[in-house]
């Protein structure tokens, strides 16, 4: 087994003329938190699309995700990887029990009851489990996801903005949720908060134009330095 | 959480059982919403209206039954457009298509979930509207009284709606992300049915009127439609991945 999570070596994904990711290349190691910033059309959410087999790179692009090819073996990286989008992916008019059921019958999941128990109480919404999820709050539904997320215990977790809209009380169940299961699982977040992510990531990439413009350890990083390359490959200021 | 790996969490993919459960979602959430069906229902019903409108002028003379076979299926051919578009909406809403392309599941079953659920919402449309078709347009002073046997009429139509499932759901899938979908679907989906409602309508119509050689025609018909369905619903079943990859 590759001590990678990420084995990405000049990952190309262009959407006519237009390059959305050009020539990227870089490793990640199992275990750790990468949090990608960058501006706007950056390809920040390309790059999680095609981490996550949603989309194909071109051809001439390498991508392993925990050791599998993005293309070759999509279904069963499918396994092992999952998604938090700002998009909860749920389904508004199934209750939070059968969305959780529907998922796990797609992941084949043996005894799925107990999982599921498992994890509504852990994002705290037992007793809402048998409410249509039309009805929860930004915040719940974020949870819910997040219940969802973990539901098939995924090795590697994609996070795109997962914490916009959601308010402080699920702010601080979304850190405390990743906080718990920081250890055994790898994290790539997308994120436009500069402060939320460096306090996360043990690694930092920042992509600018489809490219990367810095790739670094956390523990290298000095926060200056950071935010003034950010500034350049942006054109943003650091709040 | 404290050990979220504390319950180990063991997996056999199996597409039988990914297959159930799309299906029992999809029933599941139509149940609790009636959308499709009530919107499908409705929609038959202002098409059966329209066309008494239309006939209400037509005379003694005329014989409804030589056209009733194609004016039934145009009322479940208009009516499954607007139910296709709606199983396709359901799963772009708050991007649960995109939850289950990250699942591990191969696309095909995907398309067979999806296709026999709108196959089953037809049905029950079907069971609704054919009645009052015959109610309406049958059994009053329009039509003569030599008309087949009803249960040919049920196998035609059940023959023609898994074909009208299958491409729909295809077709509905390549046209859920454009502008203008509904249009889009109705382009793409009246041409490529085109040769099915031509032999659907060859067949209902021989077993209304009740022609001397309504059996042969009707078997031959119906087996020309089973064909279409085979070959179509097997370039559908190729064709998924893609689709959803494009």
């Amino acid at each position: 087994m590759s001590d990678f999570a990420l084995e990405i070596e000049n990952l190309t994904r262009t959407f006519g003329v237009r390059k959305a990711l050009d020539g990227v290349s870089f490793n990640l190691k199992r275990g750790a938190f990468l949090s990608v910033f960058g501006p706007n059309g950056a390809g920040k959410t390309t790059l999680l699309r095609v981490l996550s087999t949603l989309a194909a790179p071109s051809r001439d692009s390498s991508v392993k995700v925990l050791g599998y090819d993005v293309v070759e073996d999509a279904v069963e990286l499918r396994e092992h990887i999952g998604v938090i989008s700002h998009n909860p992916l749920l389904y508004p008019d199934l209750t939070a029990d059968e969305n959780l059921q529907f998922f796990a019958d797609l992941y084949c999941l043996e005894n799925p009851k107990e999982r599921i128990d498992e994890l509504l109480e852990a994002v705290e919404l037992t007793h809402r489990r048998l409410d249509v999820v039309r009805g929860f709050s930004r915040g719940m539904v974020q949870r819910l996801a997040l219940a969802r997320t973990l539901l098939p215990s995924p090795e590697l977790i994609f996070l795109d903005e997962p914490y916009s809209g959601l308010d402080p009380h699920a702010s601080d169940i979304l850190d405390s949720l990743i906080a718990g299961i920081r250890e055994e699982h790898t994290f790539v977040m997308v994120s436009h908060d500069l402060e939320k992510g460096l306090s996360l990531c043990s690694d930092a990439l920042i992509l600018a134009r489809g490219k990367v413009v810095l790739f670094e350890a956390a523990e290298n990083i000095e926060r200056d330095e950071f935010s003034r390359i950010f500034r350049e490959a942006v054109g943003r200021g650091v709040s | 959480m404290q050990d979220e790996r504390a319950l180990p969490v063991s997996r056999k993919i199996s597409s039988w059982r990914q297959f159930k459960a799309i299906l029992r979602k999809d029933i599941v959430m139509e149940l609790r919403t009636k959308e499709m069906l009530t919107s499908m229902g409705l929609y038959a019903i202002l098409v059966l209206l329209i066309y008494y409108v239309a006939l209400s002028q037509a005379g003694q003379g005329f014989d409804v039954t030589r056209i009733a076979g194609g004016l039934l299926l145009l009322a479940i051919v208009f009516t499954s457009m607007l139910g296709l578009n709606r199983s396709l909406v359901h799963e772009q809403d708050q991007g649960c298509l995109e939850a289950l392309l990250l699942s591990p599941i191969d696309r095909p079953i995907i398309f067979f979930g999806k296709a026999v659920g709108n196959l089953i919402f037809l049905l029950l449309v079907q069971v609704f509207v054919v009645p009052l078709f015959y109610f309406i347009f049958l059994s009053g002073g329009m039509a003569t009284e030599h008309t087949g046997p009803w249960w040919m009429v049920a196998l035609a139509l059940i023959v023609t709606s898994i074909g009208i499932a299958g491409v729909g759901t295809l077709l509905a899938t390549m046209s859920v992300n454009t502008k203008g979908k509904d249009f889009i679907l109705a382009v793409l989906f009246i041409p490529i049915m085109f040769p099915l409602l031509l032999v659907a309508v060859a067949a209902l119509s021989a077993v209304i009127t009740g022609d001397p050689e309504y059996v042969r025609i009707f078997w031959t018909m119906l087996g020309a439609a089973a064909v279409y369905d085979v070959i179509m619903i097997s370039a559908a079943f190729a064709l998924y991945e893609f689709i959803l990859g494009a």
